[in-house]
């Protein structure tokens, strides 16, 4: 899959309000996106899946996803797996007592310690997953990731909880053969292929084609009508960058 | 009148302060406030469509308790099944208390835990209408 944007991991708790374990999943996907690794992680709130649009839907289809699950329901995996992609990793919590022999936690509202130290070691755990998801290294000592040298720095960004309630992944509408269609991600699709400077072409035309169809289903009668279409709209796009920046 | 308890849906949200609002009015409600009328049941077991969670909403009134604009409470509760009685969004308090500015999603601040209270004090309300129990007659 191609890298559309600078690459981060989702984080997706199930957050579950009836159990403890559902607030140490919360708190330990929390810490991971405002604390641990807070330039590298995203999140969405896990009915989104369902009360959101197409692009809350794609979601796990541009980021890694971690699932973090309170119980064995591991609503949030199956969630994501079931609307979005399935996610590359998943940590659940009620697991992690039975592992590492801990104590049950105590208190939905307000976690107890055995709770709060939980989520420390879920956060930690999950950490770990981004980044080996990103192929990163991360130095305990200097706080950040070890740069290698061809690495460019990246800049430090706010800490807090990144979410993509209401942004989602950009869509663009097309008209196929009468009817509207909601192609996902086109306009990020479009902005890697004019910034990698291909030109519209006919081969062009098949590699953005194969990019498009990764995050969109097409019907085999509507395909002809939308490479038609998607040719239209990436020489409009092309010319318009051109003429943007001279 | 209702003959199971008044079942609260709160949002879930994880990316702003205003979902966190949602949790706490919720907990205020089912443990403090309300727990004899009350029953909270979990938005992330309606969207895997759970059918126990999908059961407590059959003949019961529903308050769902959205944070954002998107009304993911609401929306889930009417697919599985529930009849929503009361939607609440705790943007609507903080418009109507400007002066209270919430901030973290782990941990509220002040201002955010006196949002939730306020608004937890609106469902108090709802929740009494629902049982019949407002204005003395509980």
């Amino acid at each position: 899959m191609p890298e559309l944007k600078q690459k981060k991991v989702g984080i997706v708790s199930c957050s579950g309000e009836e159990l403890p374990e559902g607030t140490v999943s919360r708190l330990a996907a929390l810490k991971v996106l405002e604390e641990l690794r807070p330039g590298e992680t995203v999140t969405i709130c896990l009915p989104l899946f369902l009360a959101g649009g197409e692009g809350d839907r794609a979601f796990a289809k541009f980021y890694p996803t971690i699932a973090i699950d309170g119980c064995d329901k591991r609503c949030a995996y199956r969630a994501t797996e079931k609307y979005s992609n399935t996610p590359a990793a998943g940590i659940v919590i009620t697991d992690l007592i039975k592992e590492h022999g801990l104590p049950v936690p105590t208190g939905c509202r307000r976690l107890d310690q055995n709770g709060l130290a939980l989520a420390e070691l879920a956060a930690a755990l999950a950490a770990e997953q981004v980044d080996a998801l990103l192929g990163k290294q991360w130095s305990s000592r200097q706080g950040q990731f070890l740069q290698s040298e061809d690495r460019p720095q990246q800049s430090q960004e706010p800490i807090q909880a990144t979410c993509s309630c209401g942004s989602g992944i950009p869509v663009q509408k097309l008209m196929l053969d009468g009817q509207e269609v909601t192609f996902i991600a086109l306009p990020l699709i479009f902005q890697q292929f004019a910034e990698n400077q291909k030109a519209p072409s006919a081969q062009v035309l098949d590699e953005l084609m194969n990019t498009v169809k990764l995050y969109n289903s097409l019907f085999p009668e509507l395909e002809k009508s939308a490479r038609a279409e998607i040719a239209n709209a990436y020489q409009i796009y092309w010319n318009a960058e051109r003429c943007q920046n001279g | 009148m209702a003959t199971k308890k008044v079942v609260i849906i709160p949002c879930s949200g994880v990316g702003k302060p205003f979902g966190t609002i949602t949790r706490e009015a919720a907990y205020q409600v089912t443990e403090d406030d309300r727990p004899e009328d009350t029953r909270l049941v979990p938005l992330s077991l309606l969207v895997l469509g759970d059918e126990d969670a999908q059961a407590a909403l059959t003949e019961a009134e529903v308050i769902s308790i959205d944070g954002c604009a998107l009304i993911c409470a609401t929306k889930m509760a009417r697919e599985s099944g529930g009849q929503v009685s009361r939607a609440f969004n705790s943007m609507d308090i903080y418009r109507a208390n400007r002066d209270l500015k919430p901030k973290g999603i782990a941990e509220l601040n002040d201002a955010g835990l006196e949002l939730a209270r306020k608004l937890a004090a609106q469902i108090d309300q709802a929740v009494d209408e629902l049982t019949g129990k407002a204005d003395g007659n509980a």
